[in-house]
């Protein structure tokens, strides 16, 4: 009966992997889109996409199935419950990676190269979901702390370029469709790390039993 | 065990107590019977002499409730009884003792009852009249007997139940005692019963083969891990659901891992799309593999699924640090494509004019200068293939003449060979210091000096100065090449020894040059297994050093 759980979790462990890792993979090549303009890195995203909503649907139905058949307790359950609200965050990246690729798709071969700030904020972006998945495999609480840390660079980083795009719109104000769609993607790209400060944040409710005091 | 030994020793018990109440009753019954039959014979006597004596009167006086005494007639009737009414009793002449009595004079006879419990004797003895005097008496039979004992032998029986069960209890604790308390280590070193040796023998033997059979698969386990721990390509095996059996150092290093992932999904540790699809790819197909930038560097990952007998096992999973090799390959592309640029521009420069002259464009007057270029650019291509040759020549490490060479003398020739040259610029050229006898292939360290000087000279300012130094030290010899030339900036410095590297590319043309000289330099000298430095700095010119063990 324990193996059978054991095997489960296994599985279940495996599944957030992948997905996580499907994030990862989706974000990063949405920026690499947004730094090159290359419209089929960008339609790849999409694709992606819709196995990261798969995915999702997948493990929501393993967790609930485990729920109901195994009745786990303790950190078996704090596992399971916490992977039902990471892969939400999850999903929520892999969303906001297809916007961020969408986008690209309209800025007509327009790319970012001469914007650094975003190129940046998109590393540190990049880094913080790695680092979110990171720790949820390792159960790495310390991580998970770092992770949470990191999300206030992100959010400087986006009040610099909301800044930084008044000052564009000051200067030249026939490009503004150009520059909203700046402020979208830097939108979408903070709304990122407060995903994949949630998932940190599972990662150290799933381990210590504790939520983090906000 | 217990329940065994219970069994045993109750099965004797019960065996002895019947077997012995078997007997006594059997012995003791006889002897009673025998007693109580010769008492009767005796009671009869005395009756029988004073009955003759008396008549039936004696009979009548003789009180007696045990004995049963008859008396009959010769013809059978019955004269007397003790314990009947005589009118209502039948004739007894059938009865077998007084039948008997009737013929020889006594008679005696034994009749069970119905129940089979009782039985009654009889014994009869002629009178002298010819009457028969009969007594009888009743008496238990030997059924009887047991059936009375029943009750005391269930108690017995029950005692005997209790004192085996106690027995066998404490019989089997005794006897496993010492078997529990054997060394199963060192099975001969036990001192028990000798009925044990033949099992302790086998498991000495067993012990033996165990420890040898371990001893193997120890050897084997080294052997795999001195193997494993010592490569440099990274492995890892995963069982059939992708946990880490065995990772090696190279591996963990690889995938930022720790001894702790053995047993975890191998996910945990590389999680990347390319391994992931390489993964099911030879889950399904048996083999896969892929390139990966991996920590800085390229990796040729090779997986191979492990089958038997149609199982599959798990999962073999093999890494190659390909970076050398890329690179390699990378150089070699970009030689080629240099090379075949390099030797493109002077070929379509002189194909320009001489189509130029053959159509007749070019005024006699400019024909010299047409033919001056094609002259050079011709030579310009000779000196090139030239320099190809020399390096591709170093590229295959040509065995070739190790002689003792002077750098002082090569100097000086390369003095004279450069003399027309260094006037032309207005560049002094000096030679300095000692001999400087190295072991060497005297070609290659003529081109290493020839090359310094050439970009000494070239790079130079006009009224610089050029200075070789020679240095003979007793384990080494230095040459050193120092300009007052333009210098090279320190971003440059560990490009120049690069292939058609140029530090200024819009004047290589003007300075001649193949972009190979530094190059040659460098390898000529890694195949003296020499050392080169470089000191320079951008408007103050260049110092190079190379330093030859001796």
């Amino acid at each position: 009966m324990r193996n059978r759980f054991d095997e489960q979790l296994f599985e279940l462990n495996r599944e957030i992997i992948e997905m996580g890792a499907m994030c990862e993979e989706a974000i990063a090549l949405a920026s690499k889109a947004l730094m090159t303009g290359d419209l089929e890195l960008a339609y790849r995203v999409k694709a992606n996409g819709s196995g990261i909503d798969q995915m999702e649907r997948d493990i929501e139905g393993r967790c609930m199935k485990l729920l109901l058949h195994q009745q786990p307790v303790a950190g078996d359950l704090r596992l399971i419950s916490a992977a039902l609200k990471m892969i939400t965050d999850m999903e929520r990246i892999g969303d906001q990676a297809e916007d961020i690729a969408e986008i690209v798709t309209f800025l007509d071969g327009r790319t970012m190269e001469d914007v650094n700030l975003i190129e940046e904020m998109a590393r540190e972006t990049i880094q913080m979901v790695t680092s979110s998945v990171d720790a949820f495999v390792k159960k790495d609480v310390n991580l998970a702390y770092k992770v949470i840390a990191r999300d206030d660079v992100v959010d400087d980083y986006f009040s610099k370029i909301k800044s930084s795009i008044l000052n564009i719109i000051a200067e030249n104000s026939s490009d503004g469709e150009f520059v909203l769609d700046l402020l979208m993607i830097s939108k979408y790209f903070e709304r990122i790390g407060d995903h994949a400060t949630n998932i940190a944040e599972w990662v150290i409710y799933s381990v210590t039993g504790t939520h983090k005091e906000v | 065990m217990t329940s065994k030994i219970f069994k045993s020793i109750l099965s004797v018990a019960v065996a002895v107590l019947v077997a012995s109440l078997i007997i006594i009753t059997g012995v003791l019954y006889q002897y009673f019977s025998n007693v109580q039959e010769a008492r009767l014979k005796d009671e009869l006597n005395l009756v029988a002499s004073a009955t003759e004596q008396l008549g039936g009167s004696y009979l009548e006086g003789l009180k007696s409730s045990r004995y049963r005494l008859t008396w009959v007639d010769s013809d059978g009737t019955v004269i007397y009884d003790s314990h009947a009414d005589v009118a209502v009793m039948e004739n007894h002449a059938d009865r077998e003792e007084i039948q008997e009595a009737l013929v020889s004079g006594t008679g005696s006879s034994i009749r069970q009852s119905s129940t089979l419990m009782q039985q009654t004797i009889y014994e009869a003895v002629r009178l002298k009249d010819g009457s028969v005097l009969r007594i009888s008496v009743g008496h238990a039979t030997a059924l009887f007997l047991v059936r009375g004992m029943l009750q005391p032998i269930g108690i017995v029986l029950i005692i005997a139940i209790i004192l085996s069960a106690w027995l066998a209890h404490r019989m089997a604790k005794r006897v496993v005692e010492p078997l529990n308390g054997l060394n199963l280590e060192e099975p001969l070193e036990n001192d028990v019963y000798d009925e044990l040796s033949p099992l302790l023998h086998r498991i000495h033997a067993q012990h033996l083969q165990i420890k040898r059979q371990m001893r193997m698969l120890q050897h084997k386990q080294d052997e795999f891990n001195q193997i494993t721990d010592n490569m440099k390509e990274a492995l890892v095996l995963l069982d059939n659901a992708g946990r880490i059996i065995s990772i090696n150092p190279a591996a963990r290093t690889l995938f930022n891992t720790g001894v702790d992932c053995i047993g975890e999904d191998f996910l945990n540790s590389e999680r990347k799309k390319d391994m992931r699809m390489a993964l099911k790819e030879a889950e399904e197909c048996g083999h896969a593999n892929f390139r990966m930038k991996k920590n800085g560097k390229e990796y040729q990952f090779d997986l191979s699924r492990i089958d038997s007998e149609g199982i599959t096992h798990g999962m073999v999973i093999l890494a190659f640090d390909i970076t050398e090799q890329v690179n390699a390959e990378r150089n070699r592309r970009e030689f080629t494509a240099n090379v075949s640029h390099e030797l493109k521009t002077p070929l379509q420069s002189i194909i320009g004019s001489a189509e130029l002259m053959e159509n007749g464009i070019v005024r006699p007057e400019d024909v010299p200068q047409f033919v001056k270029r094609i002259h050079k650019d011709a030579s310009g291509l000779v000196t090139l293939i030239d320099d190809i040759i020399r390096l591709s020549e170093l590229d295959e490490g040509m065995e070739m003449l190790y002689e003792d060479v002077s750098l002082r003398s090569l100097a000086e020739e390369v003095r004279e060979t450069l003399t027309d040259a260094a006037e032309h610029k207005n560049v002094s050229l000096e030679i300095n210091g000692d001999t400087g006898t190295i072991k060497g292939v005297r070609r290659l360290l003529y081109e290493v000096i020839y090359n310094l000087c050439d970009n000494a000279i070239k790079y130079n300012n006009p009224g610089g100065r050029v200075k070789v130094l020679i240095e003979q030290k007793p384990e080494s010899v230095t040459l050193c090449v120092e300009d007052t030339g333009i210098g090279i900036s320190p971003e440059h410095h560990d490009k120049v020894f690069e292939r058609f590297y140029r530090v200024d590319k819009s004047h290589s043309k003007q300075s001649g040059g193949t972009g190979l000289g530094l190059s040659i330099v460098k390898h000529a000298v890694q195949y003296h297994y020499g050392k080169i430095t470089m000191e320079s700095e951008r408007n103050k010119g260049t110092k190079i050093s190379v330093v030859f063990d001796v």
